[in-house]
């Protein structure tokens, strides 16, 4: 029964998305007079009905309705409720739901919020936007129907991946999905102001609002996954540099560059193709993030569905959607006013443009680190992967040129500014980073030669940052999100240096000494849960002033039968104490790892703080 | 001759065009110094130099090959063909038991004896490396 | 002129990375995991239906020869259709069938089982359905054909005379 009810609605949507593909299709013949009664009607059908399908969903997860596959195969009664909700949007079939309808539900608001601008650009929107519902329909409706049906129906469910069974991994997917999903409204929406020749000042006020919406979504997206993956990976850190964190980066660096690019065009009306360019970007980057997390042609420890036939679906789709961003580029192209006022080299565009310079160069390396393998295996048949250290030494050097703009840039002028007027306090300030970082290299014998600059660049943005809040020649946006930045460049950079970890193989009883501390393993016992047993170890670490105990657990589960290290980990606000054990076989022997991690929460935070820069862009009433 | 402004205008189209190809060769570089191979126990065995790159191994875990002392882990990758001896200082993944597939990655001491730096896994208890997969498909 | 250049060369660009992601496609699916192997889970221990005794899945399943796995209930309706081919079958092709009692009153089975004739070698019990679930088995009933482990043939829903004269062939044509 719900089955039928989600499924049919879908089909209703599918019809809705037609009559609309049609309907708006008439703009382009100059029809536009009384459309937007239809279309409005058209869109709440759509969106509604794609909301229905996806509640029924839910519901069949919530009463554990078996005769539905995709609720069988990810289900489990004994599984808590908050999971069995998840749960409904943590595998594939669910997940291209959930894409589905914050599709419909973006472009709705799209379309109501967008009224005073050109009729015209508005409904050409809703036409490109409609070409991607359509395809998202037609691939779930054909290739990953949530709704498919069971008969027999089985009295019990296959269960979820326990790892899944986390509340950062539950709210992380619909987080990322709300950031790339609000790509694509840029997307669309730039194609229809290229073809309206409206690429100008009033479109990059509008569209502004929807680049810093996905711009936050996709930053908190990326920080929940990257918490996740530090207290349950197991492995204690925060960023493994594995193909799929790398996806979700890509679109993030595209949108940091087109983040700035767009205030540019609001203020001076230039970098007009630029900013298109980087809008098709964006979402070809999400879109192509999606293929590769989806398809199973990455080798990643993340990746979950693995079905080529999809996997050609999207990627036909993709290349459908870039052929025709292209298309239109280049035969709308002369529509662009030929702004051919060059900036000055001292400007505040200058600095903008700088900043897209390394975005794209960090983005570049992270796309090259992370199709080349693919790339590679298709022409000459070698495996290999690309590991950390190809994008440390990539991107850490350049990060000492970028901090420095970062700390220079916002300080210019809009159109020309004189470089000769630098303070003498700033250069104070530069003197003083440089003497701290000498100070902490030497204090703490770091080795590594880039760890100095880095460090004093570090605290030259955190120093400038921290004065600006006192002057008033930026947005108080800027100021929290490039203070975020500098705090988070130091975080890493001292938990980088500072980082110790430790890993030995001991039994119950066992006591290792590392460096000024005793490791002692206290005790286990089992403990038996609703849906899982546990082996929890008591571990004591000790040194001269203090102790702590940790618990760190090796849970079992039933269904599916999986073995899962759940992390111990202390946080304080100067560091983390991280401790997980692992049964290697059954010789009374256990894998222990260790590891002292200072500022943990400071990365975090700092994130967070980024991200707050862009909420408080967002809330910020127009001038 | 020239005006000013002209001069200034190939001054940066010059130095734009070094800094890229400055750019592409850094990255190419990185790429050969950091790229790590995948080879089975039989390609090792057939390998005619040994080279002190990092490179990964994958097959099975051999049943009841695993040995553990206070600091290290010992044990033996075969593809059921050839095997070879992998010793590891560190900790393990979740996945990794007898009889399941796994992915080593450190440096050939010699054809059969290999020092690990890392052992890989993937969490899913379905799992199976492609490779492994691969692998044991072509011996079995 | 230029642009035409520059236009071209960015189709082809994408074409190149389209073609390149679509081989990538192509190479074997790797992913799949080890119970679509088909591997029947032999490690399973089982009470009898009529001496209580514990039977190891494994020594039951011949290693070389066709055997037959049917999960049944007398609870399911199905199942009692079902039954006639069932006994058809161990007349025809000799071929040991496993029965499995999924979720059922130990009386009711054995009452069902002398009213409609056994057709199996064995009848194990599932009281609580959980080891149908790691057999791979979403309900009732279920037949598997299995030789050396390995399910050969799988099939939901009760069995009729198009299933049987399959199954009847593949044991043929795997004998000669």
């Amino acid at each position: 029964m719900i089955n039928q009810i989600g499924n049919y609605s879908l089909f209703i949507a599918l019809f809705a998305s037609i009559f609309l593909l049609f309907q708006s299709s008439n703009v382009i013949r100059n029809k536009s007079k009384n459309l937007d009664g239809k279309i409005f009607s058209a869109l709440s059908v759509q969106s509604l009905m794609v909301l229905i399908s996806f509640f029924s969903l839910i519901f069949a997860f919530i009463v554990s309705d078996f005769s539905n596959e995709t609720v069988y195969n990810n289900s489990h009664t004994t599984k808590p409720l908050f999971y069995k909700i998840s749960g409904s949007w943590g595998n594939h079939e669910g997940s291209l739901l959930l894409w589905l309808l914050v599709l419909t539900i973006f472009l709705f608001i799209f379309f109501i919020s967008s009224k005073k601008l050109l009729n015209k650009y508005r409904i050409l929107t809703v036409l490109f936007q409609e070409l991607i519902i359509i395809g998202f329909l037609l691939f779930i409706l054909f290739t990953s129907n949530p709704f498919l049906h069971l008969f027999p129906i089985p009295k019990e469910g296959t269960g979820l991946n326990p790892i899944l069974q986390d509340p950062a991994l539950a709210i992380h997917p619909p987080i990322l999905y709300l950031g790339y999903v609000g790509t694509s409204i840029i997307f669309s929406s730039a194609l229809a102001a290229l073809v309206c020749g409206m690429v100008n000042k009033i479109w990059a006020k509008h569209i502004k609002k929807w680049v810093v919406i996905s711009w936050i979504f996709l930053t908190i997206g990326i920080l929940l996954g990257s918490i996740w993956a530090y207290y349950e990976l197991g492995w204690g850190g925060f960023w493994f540099w594995d193909p799929v964190e790398n996806v979700s980066l890509m679109p993030w660096f595209c949108l940091t560059a087109l983040f700035h690019t767009i205030i540019v065009l609001e203020k001076r009306n230039i970098y007009q193709s630029w900013t298109i360019i980087l809008s098709i970007a964006t979402f070809s980057l999400s879109m192509g993030g999606t293929f590769l997390v989806r398809s199973g042609i990455l080798n990643s420890i993340h990746t979950f569905a693995n079905d080529p036939s999809r996997g050609i679906f999207i990627l036909c789709f993709l290349l459908v959607l870039v052929l025709l961003a292209i298309f239109i580029f280049f035969i709308f192209q002369k529509k662009l006013s030929n702004n051919l006022t060059k900036p000055f080299l001292a400007s505040k565009e200058t600095a903008i443009i700088v900043n897209n310079w390394f975005m794209m160069f960090f983005l570049s390396v992270v796309l090259v680190g992370t199709v080349y393998p693919i790339f590679l295996e298709v022409i000459s048949g070698s495996k290999i992967s690309v590991g950390p250290p190809f994008y440390q030494k990539l991107i850490l050097p350049f990060l000492i040129p970028f901090l420095l703009f970062m700390a220079v840039g916002p300080k210019l002028k809009w159109i020309k500014d004189n470089l000769s007027k630098i303070k003498l306090n700033q250069i104070m300030l530069f003197i003083l980073s440089i003497a701290i970082s000498y100070f902490i290299v030497k204090f703490f014998r770091v080795s590594y030669l880039l760890i100095l600059p880095l460090f004093a660049l570090g605290f030259f943005l955190f120093f400038v940052t921290i004065k600006d809040f006192f002057s008033k020649n930026s947005t108080m946006s800027q100021k929290i999100s490039h203070f975020g930045f500098s705090l988070f460049i130091l975080s890493i950079l001292f938990n980088g240096i500072l980082a110790k970890e430790f890993s030995s193989n001991m039994k119950v009883g066992d006591e290792r000494k590392y460096l000024n501390k005793i490791i002692k393993f206290e005790n286990l016992k089992i403990v038996e849960k609703n849906n899982y047993k546990s082996l929890v170890a008591n571990f004591k670490i000790s040194d001269e002033k203090s102790s702590i105990n940790l618990s760190p657990e090796v849970r079992i589960y039933n269904q599916p039968r999986t073995l899962t290290s759940e992390a111990a980990i202390n946080s304080t606000i100067y560091s983390d104490n991280f401790l997980v054990f692992n049964v290697i076989k059954n010789d009374g022997y256990y894998n222990v790892r260790y590891q002292f991690k200072p500022l943990m929460m400071w990365i975090w935070f700092s994130i967070i703080l980024i991200s707050v820069g862009g909420i408080l862009s967002y809330l910020k009433k127009n001038e | 001759m020239y005006g000013k402004k002209v001069k200034l205008r190939a001054f940066f189209i010059l130095l734009i065009f070094l800094s890229a190809i400055l750019t592409i060769f850094l990255v190419i570089k990185a790429l050969e110094e950091n790229v790590v191979y995948f080879k089975s126990p039989s390609e090792i065995k057939n390998l005619s130099e040994l080279e002190n790159k990092k490179i990964r191994v994958g097959g099975m875990v051999k049943k009841s090959s695993i040995k553990t002392n206070d600091s290290e882990i010992n044990f033996i990758i075969t593809d059921f063909k050839n095997e070879i001896v992998v010793s590891f200082e560190g900790s393990v993944p979740n996945l990794f038991e007898e009889g399941k597939g796994v992915v080593a990655e450190g440096f050939l001491k010699d054809r059969s004896y290999f020092k690990a730096v890392k052992i890989l896994a993937k969490h899913d208890e379905n799992y199976m490396p492609p490779e492994v997969n691969e692998i044991l498909k072509d011996n079995k | 002129m230029n642009k035409n250049i520059k236009f071209i060369i960015i189709i082809l660009l994408s074409l190149f990375v389209f073609f390149v992601f679509y081989k990538g496609l192509e190479k074997p699916n790797n992913y799949l995991p080890e119970k679509n192997l088909n591997k029947i889970e032999t490690n399973l221990v089982f009470k009898n239906l009529n001496n209580k005794e514990e039977i190891l899945l494994g020594e039951l399943i011949n290693s070389n020869s066709f055997s037959i796995i049917n999960i049944w209930a007398s609870w399911c309706l199905p199942c009692r259709d079902e039954h006639v081919h069932l006994l058809k079958l161990k007349n025809i092709s000799e071929v040991d069938i496993i029965g499995i009692n999924y979720k059922d009153k130990k009386s009711n089975a054995k009452e069902f089982l002398s009213e409609l004739g056994n057709p199996y070698v064995e009848v194990l019990i599932d009281l609580d359905g959980t080891k149908s679930i790691e057999l791979g088995a979403i309900g009732v009933p279920e037949t598997y054909l299995i030789k050396n482990k390995i399910i050969l043939k799988k099939y939901i829903g009760p069995l009729d005379d198009m299933k049987l004269k399959e199954i009847i062939k593949i044991i043929k044509n795997e004998k000669n």
